[in-house]
C-alpha cells in the first residue's frame, strides 16, 4: 500500500527547482488531521505560545487537496489505516509526511505481543520523511521536525533564502563542523 | 414534518473521520433533506487501540500509563481514578499531603481541559481569537503541572498509595500567580464570548436535552448538569479530599448548547476555589504510603470506582482474580454515553447546528474507542 | 437518605426476583451498594424496574469465565448514591434479551459487549460491531483470543 513517490519532472532546471523548493519549504501547509493525544500538541504548536506560523507552516488546511505535509499525529488503528492512505493519496504532489509521536513511529506503547488493534507505525503504510519522537512530543519537537523537513527540501538549508537571513544558526552539515 | 420528505430528495453526507470539527476521528453518516438532518448514524472505532485487551496482558503497575492516554485532556484525572480503583480494592491509605496534591493537580487538569474545549468549540463556531487566548492560559497550567509531574499531557503522577514526587516551592508559587490571572481572564472571556450575539444565536435553544432524555441516555458531567440535574460524583460519592472542601456544582436548566457552555465556564471558577482551599490547607508530611508492595495484587472480587472527569462520570470496573494481572478491566467512559444521544438529538436540526451540538458535548474520541 | 432508598430497592428486588440472590455489598471496599445475581431471563424485568425507580444505566460489561460469560449490569442514581451491580451468568453462544427498549443507553453498551465478547442480544435494533471494523471475525476480550500474525500481533515485522 506504499504511496507513489514523486516522479522526476520531464525538464529539470536546477536553479528554478531550487527556488521553487525554497518557496515550498517556507510555506508548508499541514493537513488538519489528528488521530490521538499528539493532535493536542500539534494544536498547541499552532497556537499562541509556539506559533508554528513563524516558520510558514501554520496554515492548517482541513482539505487534503490544499495541503503539502501530512502530520500523522497519533495512533493509526487498523480501522483508520485505509483512510489515512486515502487522505495521503488525495494530497497533490509534492507532498511529505511527518510521523509525530511514538505511535506513528512504531506503535509506541500499544505494541506488545498479541495486540490486534493498531498499525505498528506510519511507515508501514506511508512514505515517512521525518520522525518526531515523544509520547507525546513537545510542540518544540514538532517545530524542529518542520525545520528538519525544510532543510531537507533545501539542501540542508543552504538554498533556503529566508533561513539565511534569520537570526537562528543554520544546521550543521552531517559529519561536518557545527 | 421533515421525516415525511420524499425519499429521492434525501441524500447522505459523510462527516469525518478526519473532519476538523469532529475532534479526532468520529465519523457521522448523515442523511439529509436539503439542509435538514433526517438521520444521523455515528460510526466509532477509528481510534480503537485495545486498552482493555492490553490491561489483561499487563500487571497493574505496567498498565499505569494507559488510562491517561484514553482521555488525554483529563489525563491526570484518569490516572487519579485508576489509582483510586486499586487503592479501594487493596485497602491502601493515602497520606494527607498526597491527597491535597492530587486534588490540586486534578482540578488544574480540569481547567486546562475546559479551556481547550472552550478554544476548540469557539473555533468550530467560526471564532479564532478565543482559541489563541485559551491556549495561552492553558500553557500556564501545563507549565505548572510540568513542574510537579514532568509532562505536559499524559501525566502518570499518581502512584498506588500516593504521588510520584513532592512538589517544590516553584509549583506552589506558580499556582498562586495563576489563580488571579485566570480570574481576570474569565472576565475577558465573558465579555468576548458569552454575550457575543453571534455566539448566543448559534447556541441558544440549539440541541435541547430534557432531563428525562439525559437520564435515559446516561448522560453525565456538564452535559447532564446543563439539563438541570445536579449530579456530580465529587458530591454524590465524594472521594479523596472533596468531602472536606467547599464548592458548588453549577447547574443550568435550559439543556441547550449555551447552557453546556456556561456550565463549563462556571466550573472553571469552582475549580479555582477548590485549588485555593487545598493550597491553603496543604499539610506537610510524606507523599507516599509506606509498605505498598512492588506487585500490587487485589483480592479476588468485583470492584467499581466512580470518578468525575472533565467530561463526566468515569467508572472503572475491575474483576480481580488474585494475581498481578487484571482479569478484566472495563472503563465506563463519560463520552460514550454523551455521544450516544446524537442519533436522537440531531434529526430535524440543520447541518450547521450539527457542529454546534457535537462540539458542545465535548467528546474525546480515543476515550470512546479505547 | 441513601441507605433508605437502597434498602427499599433491595427489598423490592428481593420480592420480585428472589431474595436469596440479593446480597449487600461493602460500598467502601467494592464501590456498589447492592449486588444481585439473577437468571438471564429476568434481565428485562430488572431493567423495567430500575427505570421505574428512576435509576440510570451506567454501563453493561461482561467477564469471560471460561464456559460462560458473566454479564454485569450497573445501575446508578442521580438523587442519592445507590449503585446496583446485577450479574447474570450466560453460557457462551446463548443470547439474552436486549434492554435497549427500556434504556436507550443500552443500545451502544450492548453493541460493545457483542463486539468485544461476542454476546448476542435478542431484540436489539442494530446489533453490529461498534469499535472494531465490521469485517472483523474475532472478539478480542475472550480469554482464548490470540492475535494471529495477520494482525501483526505476534512480533513487529521490522
Amino acid at each position: 500500500m506504499v504511496g507513489h513517490r514523486q516522479e522526476a519532472p520531464p525538464v529539470s532546471l536546477a536553479v528554478l527547482s531550487q527556488v521553487l523548493d525554497a518557496v515550498r519549504a517556507n510555506s508548508l501547509w499541514p493537513l488538519t488531521f489528528g488521530l490521538a493525544c499528539c493532535a493536542i500538541e500539534m494544536m498547541a504548536a499552532g497556537a499562541a505560545r509556539f506559533d508554528l506560523d513563524r516558520f510558514g507552516a501554520g496554515v492548517f488546511r482541513p482539505s487534503p487537496r490544499q495541503s503539502d505535509v501530512m502530520i500523522v499525529a497519533g495512533t493509526i488503528s487498523r480501522k483508520m489505516a485505509a483512510i489515512v492512505v486515502t487522505l495521503y493519496d488525495q494530497m497533490p504532489a509534492p507532498k511529505w509526511v511527518i510521523a509525530m509521536g511514538n505511535c506513528a513511529i512504531g506503535g509506541g506503547p500499544f505494541t506488545y505481543p498479541g495486540q490486534y488493534a493498531i498499525v505498528n507505525g506510519a511507515d508501514k503504510i506511508l512514505p515517512v520523511d521525518i520522525f518526531v519522537p515523544g509520547c507525546p512530543p513537545r510542540p518544540e519537537a514538532l517545530i524542529q521536525g518542520m525545520l528538519e523537513l525544510q532543510d531537507r527540501l533545501t539542501q540542508g538549508g543552504r538554498t533556503n533564502l529566508l533561513r539565511r537571513f534569520a537570526r537562528y544558526p543554520r544546521r550543521a552539515e552531517p559529519g561536518g563542523r557545527p | 414534518m421533515h421525516r415525511q420528505a420524499l425519499t429521492e430528495d434525501t441524500f447522505y453526507l459523510n462527516l469525518g473521520p478526519q473532519h476538523p470539527s469532529t475532534h479526532g476521528v468520529l465519523r457521522l453518516l448523515l442523511r439529509l433533506d436539503g439542509e435538514r438532518i433526517v438521520e444521523c448514524q455515528p460510526i466509532l472505532g477509528y481510534s480503537h487501540r485495545g486498552h482493555e485487551h492490553m490491561a489483561q496482558n499487563r500487571t497493574y503497575l505496567q498498565f499505569m500509563p494507559n488510562p491517561c492516554r484514553m482521555d488525554y485532556l483529563s489525563g491526570l484525572m484518569y490516572n487519579h481514578a485508576y489509582c483510586l480503583a486499586l487503592e479501594r480494592a487493596c485497602g491502601l491509605e493515602v497520606p494527607a499531603r498526597a491527597e491535597h496534591l492530587r486534588v490540586i493537580c486534578a482540578e488544574l487538569n480540569r481547567i486546562s481541559s475546559h479551556l481547550l474545549w472552550f478554544g476548540a468549540y469557539l473555533m468550530d463556531l467560526g471564532a479564532f481569537t478565543p482559541f489563541l487566548y485559551a491556549f495561552d492560559d492553558r500553557e500556564d497550567i501545563l507549565a505548572i503541572l510540568g513542574l510537579a509531574t514532568g509532562s505536559r499531557l499524559t501525566y502518570s503522577y499518581c502512584r498506588f498509595g500516593g504521588v510520584r514526587d513532592d512538589v517544590g516551592q516553584d509549583f506552589l508559587e506558580g499556582i498562586r500567580a495563576f489563580i488571579p490571572k485566570m480570574r481576570a481572564r474569565l472576565k475577558d472571556y465573558d465579555t468576548l464570548v458569552t454575550r457575543n450575539v453571534i455566539f448566543v444565536n448559534r447556541t441558544q435553544g440549539v440541541g435541547v436535552i430534557s432531563p428525562e432524555l439525559a437520564r435515559a441516555h446516561a448522560l453525565t458531567g456538564p452535559c447532564l448538569r446543563a439539563s438541570g440535574v445536579g449530579y456530580d460524583i465529587r458530591k454524590a460519592e465524594p472521594y479523596g479530599l472533596y468531602p472536606e472542601l467547599d464548592f458548588d456544582i453549577p447547574v443550568r436548566a435550559g439543556g441547550d448548547c449555551l447552557d453546556r457552555y456556561l456550565v463549563r465556564v462556571l466550573e472553571i471558577e469552582q475549580s479555582l476555589r477548590i485549588i485555593e482551599q487545598a493550597m491553603a490547607r496543604l499539610p506537610g508530611g510524606p507523599v507516599k504510603a509506606t509498605g505498598v508492595p512492588q506487585f500490587i495484587t487485589p483480592p479476588p472480587g468485583l470492584y467499581h470506582t466512580s470518578y468525575e472527569t472533565a467530561r463526566g462520570h468515569l467508572g472503572i470496573f475491575l474483576a480481580a482474580d488474585g494475581t498481578r494481572v487484571p482479569y478484566r478491566l472495563k472503563f465506563r467512559v463519560p463520552s460514550f454515553g454523551n455521544l450516544g444521544i446524537l442519533p436522537k438529538l440531531l434529526p430535524g436540526t440543520l447541518v450547521a447546528d450539527t457542529i454546534a451540538i457535537l462540539g458542545s458535548m465535548d467528546v474525546v474520541m480515543p476515550e470512546i474507542d479505547r | 437518605m441513601s441507605a433508605d432508598f437502597c434498602q427499599r430497592l433491595g427489598r423490592r428486588l428481593g420480592q420480585r426476583l428472589g431474595a436469596a440472590a440479593l446480597g449487600q455489598a461493602d460500598y467502601r471496599r467494592q464501590g456498589y451498594h447492592l449486588r444481585l445475581e439473577l437468571a438471564p431471563d429476568h434481565l428485562r424485568e430488572l431493567a423495567a424496574m430500575m427505570a421505574e425507580e428512576g435509576c440510570y444505566l451506567e454501563y453493561i460489561t461482561a467477564v469471560d469465565r471460561g464456559g460462560h460469560l458473566e454479564l454485569a449490569y450497573v445501575f446508578g442514581r442521580h438523587q442519592e448514591a445507590c449503585r446496583l451491580l446485577a450479574l447474570a451468568a450466560v453460557p457462551k453462544g446463548q443470547g439474552v434479551l436486549s434492554i435497549a427498549g427500556v434504556f436507550p443507553a443500552a443500545d451502544w453498551q450492548e453493541r460493545e459487549v457483542f463486539d468485544m465478547l461476542g454476546q448476542r442480544f435478542i431484540g436489539h435494533p442494530n446489533l453490529k460491531r461498534i469499535l472494531l471494523p465490521e469485517d472483523a471475525d474475532f472478539h478480542p476480550l475472550l480469554r482464548d483470543f490470540q492475535a494471529g500474525p495477520e494482525l501483526g500481533g505476534d512480533e513487529m515485522e521490522i
